[in-house]
């Protein structure tokens, strides 16, 4: 199955355009790049500034219902144009990336913490106050905001390691 | 590196690079972990300074002060900034001289001090007036003018900052 999609990609026009496009459009990769870059401030930003919040260490005067109100549109967005602008790295290399030994510690870091993301969202959207009308709530809230730390700071280290896994021993050896 | 450079202190650059820790950031696996917690850091900096600056221009948090917006988010800025500098030293380090003459990596170092003197320039001149409009979203050009320009530069440490990565 993966080796089908990888191979149907390699031949695909697809990957013709992209690499026309990446190797011929002046300054075009790291553009692109910072599009990612971009996005990931604006989720890794409200991310943490939401969690430190649920852990009652930054921004005590704003009440979290309303930080995921605000927030969190922002980052659903945001996530949307790191998929895109990542997708063009893949389409141009799919070899390179369906092959690489980090991608799968990324995708395991980055599924749980969309979906652990999107779970505090709906159920703030349901019913608004939901994480700060009880104690043993906002101690469950508290709980998902550290695993939820934990599992962005994976995805940013496990992304960036995908250009360097031969420098690192665990993957390597 | 072969003529001569055309950047001043070549003599320094290369005996920093010569550093034995140095060269053990730059053959070892402390290049990549510096430069993903560096992007954190980045992360943190400049997802805070957006929240600020959009708030700036109006377009967002407006049920806040701006003043409070800004008083509790730029502790945090500090904080990623302080970490992104040190691992971006630590970087650096590792290939000084190729750095110091790469023409993104210099871009980003004027780009840097000009949104250091952007928030200088807010600071002393547009928050002496900031009573007036605080609870306000209609806030006055300069202030506008602050965060749109925080905004621009910011992107464009983060586009000279990857593209530094192309030309090495």
């Amino acid at each position: 199955m993966k080796d089908a999609i990888a191979n149907a990609l390699a031949e695909s026009q697809a990957r013709e355009l992209m690499v026309y496009l990446l190797g011929n459009v002046p300054g075009l990769p790291p553009i692109i790049q910072t599009f990612h870059i971009v996005g990931i401030c604006i989720v890794v930003g409200s991310i943490i500034m939401i969690n430190l919040r649920f852990l009652g260490i930054a921004v005590p005067s704003q009440n979290i219902t309303e930080m995921l109100n605000r927030l969190m549109p922002w980052m659903w967005w945001a996530l949307l144009v790191n998929a895109l602008s990542g997708l063009v790295f893949v389409i141009a290399r799919p070899l390179r990336y369906f092959y690489n030994p980090v991608v799968p510690y990324k995708l395991a870091l980055l599924i749980p913490a969309v979906i652990l993301a999107f779970l505090v969202y709906r159920l703030n959207k349901s019913e608004p106050k939901y994480w700060e009308s009880s104690s043993i709530r906002l101690r469950y809230g508290q709980f998902i905001a550290t695993v939820s730390l934990v599992l962005w700071v994976g995805v940013i280290i496990a992304g960036r390691w995908i250009a360097y896994w031969e420098y690192i021993p665990f993957f390597y050896e | 590196m072969n003529e001569e450079s055309s950047v001043p202190f070549t003599e320094f650059w290369a005996r920093l690079q010569a550093l034995p820790i140095s060269e053990h950031i730059g053959f070892t696996w402390w290049f990549p972990l510096l430069e993903s917690i560096h992007v954190l850091a980045i992360g943190l900096v400049v997802g805070t300074i957006l929240m600020v600056d959009l708030r700036l221009l109006g377009l967002a948090a407006t049920r806040y002060p701006a003043s409070r917006i800004t008083r509790e988010l730029v502790p945090w800025t500090w904080i990623g900034f302080v970490v992104a500098f040190t691992t971006g030293f630590g970087m650096f380090m590792a290939g000084a001289t190729r750095y110091v003459e790469n023409p993104a990596f210099q871009i980003k170092f004027m780009l840097l001090p000009l949104a250091a003197l952007n928030m200088v320039w807010f600071q002393f001149r547009t928050m002496r007036t900031i009573s007036a409009w605080d609870d306000t979203n209609v806030l006055p050009t300069t202030a506008k003018l602050a965060g749109a320009t925080s905004l621009l530069l910011w992107i464009g440490v983060l586009l000279a900052g990857r593209w530094t990565g192309h030309l090495l």
